[in-house]
């Protein structure tokens, strides 16, 4: 027995050295549970897929998944036992932008490419980091899709912002001021709130005082849910409503429909974006996984088919790897993807942005004209009695 | 001074229901003296049984607080009798060591059954409101602050008017004593525990229908119970309801006026200025 045990061990511990050839092993981090698990779930399943649609290339993954259940501590640890025990080849995830920024420190550090698929702090990428790279756009092209499409369905001069005190929130937040700024449109109130309190009535009472035509915010899903709630409680019906996707664009938050119709919504992706096969993987999803997905569920698709590609390519080795995500260039279900070097950034994709309105309880693409499915309903209509 | 107004009253429907979980805390502090640190986690259990009993029997969350009562008094009268009995003249640390671990027992089992995902329970009034004079008042918590005020008032003519409460109240005010005039403090503390659960958990019900559910959300309400107690004067029942209709206002008006995120700020310099000047609390009488 105990000599069995011992081969067994030494078994385990020699296999990953040998590796299986053929295959290549890479992580994956995510929010699988924790508050910000229903978008997680869209990430994992867009992992999914894409695990399949590697092995129809000839690509085995052995993937290694791991939950940091959003919270950067956890993502740390998960990252190390990723790069150091399990010696992945690549990582892709975590979801969050205050897990990816914290994980984007150790990429450099154990020298282990990243591919962050959702996070969308700008700070993420414009750290001077060599072995992170983003799919996912950032707070700034939320913000300025949002803009461009109030801006030219009407003509909003004042705006409040609303955000959650978090890494994304504070960076959405900034972002939007600026673009806000550029635009002309004056910011007349600005407020961070900590998540987890029952009672924003009095923040969005003090909102609604300001009268602004337009508001933006930038929350997780619970928190999108109960701020729209108590929005609609104290009667507060601006122009628009301009969510910076994350908890606005989920279907939990869709389905919420007395308070979620008219809610507008950035998006990296929807069934309708101009690019090949949006379609197919949006009916594919549907069909696997029982509902619909978010953008989130494309970015990380894509993410891990860039990153699979890239490791398989070079044969495992993580700085070939990283070489190969830094001059490569990928045609998939976002388009065409390259890791760029632009305005402070590093290794950012450019990404084309979508907008996205709730109507009947489900988020129709509206933006940009040529790709919108339904005409934006602007301004905001009120509130139903 | 509508945006006052406005979060005035926000603060003080509020606030209704932090005052039920400060008093079922303080009645099992004063019966007992021992601080229930899992007392959030019992708020917790409630709102999960509020959560399936809407989702899977469609019973209306202010409804089915009728079946939560019992259970959550059931439960609570069940800790009591086989973990917390066997503590009761222990040291104060191994009774607050013994209540975190309950606590954290019943977050994580509740974390592994049904994952620390949020759950949402959304009811055809989840957001509505009625004006008056210009201020909307949210329906669900007028509600529940209804249902609180009616709740404490049957607790008050309890413990006051019954021989039952008379006796939990003996049991507060002096435990030997109590036992010498022939009550059953045993019982007693069974039954307080079980009020104090009840009353965590129809908390939990009530808030429900406008807030969100996960495993960990009792930790939020632990520590503001704690507060809300500590503030009111420990073991105070109007103490406790006034403590916690405080805190409401006090993070209401204090999220317009100073800023959303130093809500818990004010919340603690409140009652650390309460401690500087009355370490009582607001209507605390010491005694030990």
């Amino acid at each position: 027995m105990k000599k069995l045990v011992a081969l067994l061990l030494a078994v385990m511990f020699v296999l990953p050295a040998v590796a299986l050839a053929g295959t290549v092993k890479l992580g994956f981090i995510n929010s699988i549970t924790g508050p910000e698990a229903p978008i997680g779930e869209n990430l994992t399943n867009g992992v999914t897929l894409a695990i399949e649609d590697l092995k129809a290339k000839g690509i085995d993954v052995d993937l290694i998944k791991e939950d940091d259940t959003g919270k950067p501590d956890k993502s740390l640890a998960a990252f190390e036992k990723l790069a150091t025990r399990d010696n992945v080849v690549g990582i892709v995830g975590p979801y969050t932008s205050a897990t990816a920024n914290a994980d984007a420190k150790l990429a450099e550090r154990y020298k282990v490419p990243l591919i962050v698929p959702a996070a969308s702090k700008e700070e993420i990428t414009r750290q001077g980091f060599k072995w992170t790279f983003r799919v996912s756009g950032t707070t700034g092209d939320y913000a300025g899709v949002l803009l461009d499409l109030a801006t030219t369905l009407g003509k909003p001069k004042t705006m409040a912002i609303l955000n959650e005190n978090t890494d994304f929130g504070v960076s959405g937040a900034k972002s939007a001021k600026e673009i806000a700024q550029k635009k002309g449109i004056k910011v007349v109130f600005e407020e961070a709130y900590s998540k987890g309190s029952p009672d924003y009535r009095s923040t969005l009472a003090k909102l609604k005082a300001t009268n602004p035509d337009l508001v933006f915010m930038v929350s997780y899903v619970a928190d999108a849910i109960l701020l729209m709630r108590q929005s609609r409680e104290i009667g507060l019906s601006p122009m628009a409503f301009l969510g910076a996707g994350a908890g606005f664009s989920v279907a939990q938050f869709a389905k919420e429909k007395e308070i979620s119709n008219g809610v507008f919504s950035s998006t990296q992706w929807t069934e309708e974006a101009p690019w090949a096969g949006s379609k197919v993987l949006f009916k594919r999803y549907v069909k696997q996984f029982g509902k619909p997905p978010t953008y989130h569920a494309a970015c990380a698709y894509e993410s891990m088919m860039i990153m699979g590609q890239a490791a398989a390519a070079a044969g495992g080795d993580r700085e070939k790897t990283r070489e190969a995500l830094t001059t490569g260039k990928w045609n998939g279900i976002l388009g065409e993807v390259r890791f760029q070097d632009y305005d402070g950034y590093q290794n950012q994709r450019k990404a084309v942005m979508l907008v996205e309105q709730v109507q009947n309880g489900k988020h129709e693409t509206v933006w940009p004209l040529k790709d919108a499915v339904k005409k934006p309903i602007w301004p905001f209509p009120g509130w139903k009695k | 001074m509508i945006v006052f107004f406005q979060s005035l009253i926000s603060g003080i429907l509020i606030g209704g229901v932090y005052a039920l979980i400060g008093i079922g805390l303080t009645i099992i502090f004063g019966v007992m003296r021992v601080i229930n640190f899992a007392h959030g986690d019992i708020l917790m259990i409630g709102m999960y049984l509020t959560y399936f009993l809407f989702t899977l029997f469609h019973i209306d969350p202010f409804v089915s607080i009728v079946i939560t009562i019992p259970l959550m008094f059931l439960f609570g009268a069940f800790l009591q009798k086989v973990f917390i009995n066997r503590a009761l003249n222990a040291l104060p640390q191994n009774q607050i060591l013994l209540t975190i671990g309950i606590g954290l027992v019943m977050s994580n089992t509740v974390m592994l059954a049904f994952t620390s995902d949020y759950k949402i329970l959304t009811t055809t009034y989840s957001s509505s409101s009625v004006e008056i004079l210009g201020i909307s008042v949210s329906e669900p918590l007028a509600v529940s602050f209804a249902i609180t005020v009616a709740i404490t008032a049957a607790l008050y003519w309890f413990l006051y008017k019954t021989d039952m409460g008379q006796a939990i109240r003996a049991t507060a005010q002096d435990r030997e004593a109590a036992q010498l005039m022939g009550i059953n403090v045993k019982r007693m503390s069974i039954i307080a525990f079980g009020i104090g659960s009840a009353l965590a958990g129809t908390a939990g019900a009530l808030i429900s229908p406008t807030y969100y559910i996960f495993p960990q959300v009792g930790s939020v309400f632990t520590l503001k119970a704690f507060v809300i107690t500590v503030l009111g004067g420990m073991g105070s029942i109007v103490g406790a309801t006034l403590g916690g209709v405080l805190i409401g206002v006090a993070e209401s008006v204090g999220g317009v006026y100073i800023g959303s995120g130093w809500k818990d700020v004010i919340v603690f310099v409140l009652f650390l200025l309460v401690l500087l000047f009355k370490p009582s609390g607001l209507l605390g009488t010491s005694k030990d």
